[in-house]
Parts: structure tokens; sequence; C-alpha cells
């Protein structure tokens, strides 16, 4: 085990590099005039040419890229291209905001969103059944930030329960910023509703056909209790998958929504760095989104070892 | 084998594959989900076909001239910003998105498909190093790639060339590109489960070139996922060409696109405008949604 996690791990590393290296080709190797970019149309051309020279912009691209591994090393990624404030500094703020949106999210899709799945399969091709899937189907196939969108509108404009725009006043204590935080993250929730519930379906109807469930069910257990002990554990591996894959992609994958609710978390900070091609912020937050996707699914692969004694053989070989 | 034999062999091939098609297509008929979406999907390709022969309204010019109004008997959803009708450019809007979304989902179920059929038939260390490189793509969310894709190519020359200046085609070459490394994936995983049957080595024993034994051997039997992810995708082409749009690095003003609506209205929900975002939205949420339940409705029959 300790091996195979150890194997991951550099797995990991070895993908991460190869991300930061195709972000490197793609803003270096394009012709694109990243300082006249930054400092607008009309900014003197002296001013472009020092900007050039502080940022070591025209140092051939090996110079370039031999920098940005080493700040990879150091995990010190320098001063932002556009802002000339220290990357790190920019960087955390948004990264923290966007962990509490969506950490809510997650808190509020993973009970209700694995509820439904087991009543999904547990009352298979009943009416209740069809309902559930046809809401997940529908919600996980809306973009996010339509969902976003139409609950501002309902429940921010129309029922005025909620804030529509989740830019927190300041000093704002932690239930009031419930009201600001809820409506993004039950946009979110709501898109992952459907992934997360098709996935503990499937895994629960798999499970409950299974020899062992037969002969629980043979013993005389009950139906739920058949559910309880014997299914629901083994259905949980591939739908931890599916949450593991998606709190990889809450940061950054659902920009919609940040962008709709206005909310200053990662996404706005991404959104900036690509609109300027400012290069150490977009590798600090392609590192940061592919190294939480990264350890999330492999956290993911360890849980459902320890829950399914054969995945662990699986692994060990 | 005589040659008349063979010919009869696969004569019956051939008949017992129409045979499966039109069963399929029976199964398929009788599915409520696949009528349902069919209905909603019918609808916005008309809409996009008669475009503005059908819209009460010319949907780009100022028919209100007081601006901004709320829905109404002659602006049935009200109109917008600077008073164009919005009803009339919800339904102009389906035209932007048909014409970008499922041609970029086929171009890039094309080449994810050919590149997972060349990784999957020869496996070794080309497979090994582009499998990595898909793992790491993948890593990121689909949306960040695109973004950046697309803001880069405003530099580049040679885009402009290959795009014959036009935004449409550069956002189809995006999103194929974006879908391209999941399609190579998925047809990798299906071409590796067919390569080593009985039938595959038969005709490398007959000596047959790798050419043939993909597209005429391995390809045939490879259909069927290959149909439902292209479908799968054109709905994720949507999704991704409305959020684009709405991030603003899709297509460009005055397109009635409904992500560009979206963005558009969002900063007058404040105010209590509502009409400007939710007609935009309801459009976008019906049409993924039907194309979600064909796409669902052919998965289940294939999946039989």
């Amino acid at each position: 085990m300790p091996r195979y996690i150890l194997k991951r791990l550099a797995l990991s590393l070895v993908t991460l590099w190869l991300l930061v290296t195709i972000v490197f080709v793609m803003v270096t190797l394009l012709p694109s005039d990243i300082a006249r970019n930054i400092l607008g149309n009309t900014a003197p051309e002296a001013s472009v040419i020092a900007f050039r020279e502080e940022f070591g912009l025209t140092d051939p691209w090996l110079v370039r890229y031999g920098r940005l591994m080493k700040s990879l090393v150091t995990f010190d990624f320098g001063t932002s291209w556009s802002t000339k404030r220290p990357v790190g500094g920019m960087i955390w703020g948004p990264l923290y905001r966007s962990s509490k949106l969506a950490g809510l999210a997650l808190l509020i899709t993973t009970p209700i969103s694995i509820g439904a799945g087991l009543i999904a399969a547990r009352f298979r091709d009943t009416k209740l059944d069809r309902g559930i899937v046809l809401v997940g189907l529908a919600t996980a196939s809306i973009p996010d930030f339509v969902t976003g969108a139409l609950l501002a509108v309902i429940f921010g404009v129309k029922l005025k329960w909620f804030q529509s725009v989740a830019t927190i006043p300041e000093g704002t204590s932690a239930l009031g910023q419930l009201d600001y935080l809820f409506l993004p993250a039950l946009a979110m929730a709501i898109v992952y509703f459907g992934y997360i519930a098709r996935m503990m379906r499937s895994g629960t109807i798999r499970s409950l056909e299974s020899d062992y469930t037969r002969t629980a069910t043979m013993k005389g257990l009950t139906g739920s209790q058949v559910l309880r002990r014997h299914a629901l554990r083994n259905s949980l591996a591939p739908t931890l998958t599916v949450i593991s894959v998606q709190i990889g992609f809450l940061f950054g994958g659902i920009v919609g929504v940040e962008v709709v609710y206005n909310y200053p978390g990662l996404s706005q900070v991404i959104l900036n760095a690509v609109k300027d091609l400012d290069l150490p912020v977009l590798q600090i937050a392609v590192t940061i989104i592919g190294g939480i996707y990264m350890l999330t699914t492999l956290l993911a692969d360890i849980v459902i070892a320890w829950l399914n004694p054969r995945a662990r053989l699986e692994l060990g070989q | 084998m005589t040659a008349v034999e063979q010919g009869s062999v696969l004569d019956q091939a051939t008949i017992e594959r129409k045979q499966a098609r039109r069963e399929n297509w029976r199964l398929l008929r009788r599915k409520p989900g696949f009528i349902v979406g069919g209905v909603v999907v019918g609808f916005w390709v008309g809409c996009a076909i008669l475009y503005t022969r059908i819209t009460p309204k010319d949907p780009f010019t100022y028919t209100n001239p007081e601006g901004k109004v709320g829905p109404n008997g002659t602006n049935w959803f009200g109109t917008d910003k600077i008073g164009r009708d919005i009803f009339s450019r919800v339904l102009a809007g389906a035209r932007d998105v048909l014409l970008v979304a499922p041609p970029a989902a086929l171009l890039g179920v094309a080449v994810g498909s050919l590149f997972g059929m060349t990784m999957g038939y020869f496996r070794g260390k080309v497979d090994l190093v582009i499998s990595r490189l898909i793992e790491a793509v993948l890593s990121l969310p689909l949306i960040l790639v695109g973004l950046l894709v697309l803001t880069l190519s405003d530099t580049s020359e040679l885009l402009k060339a290959m795009t014959f200046g036009s935004r449409r085609i550069l956002v189809i070459y995006v999103v194929a590109l974006l879908f391209t490394p999941i399609v190579a994936r998925t047809v990798r995983a299906a071409v590796i489960a067919e390569r080593d049957l009985d039938y595959v080595t038969s005709a490398r024993l007959r000596g047959e070139s790798s050419t043939f034994i993909m597209t005429r051997e391995i390809f045939p039997n490879i259909t069927a996922p290959i149909i439902v992810e292209l479908t799968v995708r054109i709905g994720y082409a949507i999704f991704t060409v409305a959020t684009l749009s709405f991030l603003g690095v899709g297509l460009p003003r005055p397109s009635p696109d409904w992500g560009l609506a979206i963005s558009d209205g969002r900063d007058l929900l404040q105010a209590g405008d509502w009409w400007l975002v939710t007609f935009p939205a309801l459009a976008i949420a019906t049409l993924v949604i039907g194309v979600n339940l064909i796409a669902d409705s052919i998965q289940s029959v294939y999946d039989r």
C-alpha cells in the first residue's frame, strides 16, 4: 500500500510538471505581445520595452523555462506581471474563498445526492426512480451559470430570500455570510447532484444484484437492512470516485457560478490572468487546481481500498 | 474457404447488422425520453433554420424606443438594455449555438477516435506518452483550457488563416480540441477491449494491414460507443459554447447567443430586471436537457 501511494504521488508530480509545461508552451511559443497586451495599446513604446526588461520577457525561452522550473520547486512564483504584486498573496485569499464555497456546496449536495441515489435504486423502475433519474439528468446537463442565474432570479430577485450577489461586506458574521453564499453554493450543489446521484444509483443496483445481497435476503433480512448493512458499503466506492473528481473540478471548474454571483474566488483570478496572459499567476493557479484534483482522486482511491478489501488487493499488485 | 462461401458469410453479417439497427431504432422510438427530447431539439433546430423568418421582430434592431421594458403585449419577453426584442433574440439565438456545437462535437469525436484507435491498437511507448498528456490536460477544467486557448488564438496569424477570420469556426476548433482527449480515452479503452479478440487475431494471421484491421474489423464493432459518445458530446458542446460566450470569449456581439445575453443581463439583475436573464437561461436549459434526453435514450438502447 505505501508503495502504491508513493508511486501514485510520483505520477501526480509528473502530470503536474506536464501541466505547467503545456501552459508555458501555450503562452510562450504562441506569438503574443504580453507586454503590449497588459499595458494597452496607448502605452508608450519605452514603457513596453521597460516592462519586457523587468520581467525578463526578452530572455530566450529556455532561460524562462528554467526560471519556471525553479519556481515550481521552491513554490515561489514571483510577482504577477499585471498587478506587480507577489503571486502568493494574490492567490491564497481567493483560494480560501473558493474552498469555502465549494465546501458548502459539497455539504449540501453529498447527503442529498447519496440519499436520492439509494432511494432510486431501492425503488428501481418505479415512478419515484424515474423522477430522480430525470431530475439528475437535467441538473447535470444544464450549465452551472444557467442554474446560478435562474436561482438568482427566483430566490434573489423575485422572492428576495437570499442575496443575489455574493460580494460579502467586510466583517460579516459567519451566519450572515450564509445569506450571500447560499445561492451560489446551491447552484453548484444542483450541478453535482446529477453526477453523484446517478453513480450512487447504479452502484447500489449493481450491489443489490450481487450474490452476497441474495444471501443476505435469503437469510431473512429486510430490504432496508440489506441496503444498510451490505449494499451501501460497496456502492459507495464508485460514488466516492465521482465525488473526488468533482471536488477537483469545484475549483475553477465552475467558473460560471462565481462569475454570475460576482464572487471574488479563484475564478476571478484565473479570468484576469488569462485575459492578461499573466503567466506567473496562471501557473500557480494551474498547479493548485491540478494538484487538488490529483490529491482528491488519490485520496478517494485510498478510501476505496480501505472500504473494500478486494480493491486493496488489486492496488497492492 | 471458397470465395462464394466467404461472400455469403459477409452478406449474412450485413443483414444481421441491418436487423440490429432496425431493432435499435424501433426500441428508441418507443422511449418517452427520446420523443420529448426530439420534440424540444426539433423546435430549436426549426428556429435555427428559419431564423429571422419566424421572429416577430428584427432581433438586431432597436424596436422599442424606450429602451428596456419588461414583458408585455408587444414584447412578450420584454426588451433588452437597448430596446431589442428578447423573444426574437431568444428564437434567433438557436442558430449560433447549433451552427457551432454539433460540428465541434463531430470534429472532436472524429479526431479523438482517430487518436484513440491508433493508441489502443498499437499501444507501446507512443500510447504511454499520449495517455500521460491526456491525463494532464484532463486534470484541468475544460473551460479553463478553452478560455486560455481562445484568448491566445486572438494573436495568432496562422489561426486567423485557418479559421478564415470567422469566430464561429475558431470556437468550433477550440471546443473540438477540448473534447479530443476525452474521446480518445474512451475509444482507446473500447479498442483495447477488442484488439485481442479472435477475429482481430485471425485478421492479423491472414496478413491484413494494420489500417485494414483498424478501419474494417475493429471500427464496425466500436461504432456503438462512438455514437453514444457523439450524442453526449453534442450536449457538452452546447454547454461549453454557452459558457465560453458567457465568459466573453465565445461568439462576439451583436450575436443573439444565449450565453452572451445572460452575461449582458446579469448586471441588471440587481435592479430587479429578471427577464433579461431568465429567457435565454431557459432556452439553454431546454436545449441541453433535450439533447441529453436523446443521448440517454440512445445509450440505454445500445447498452441493452
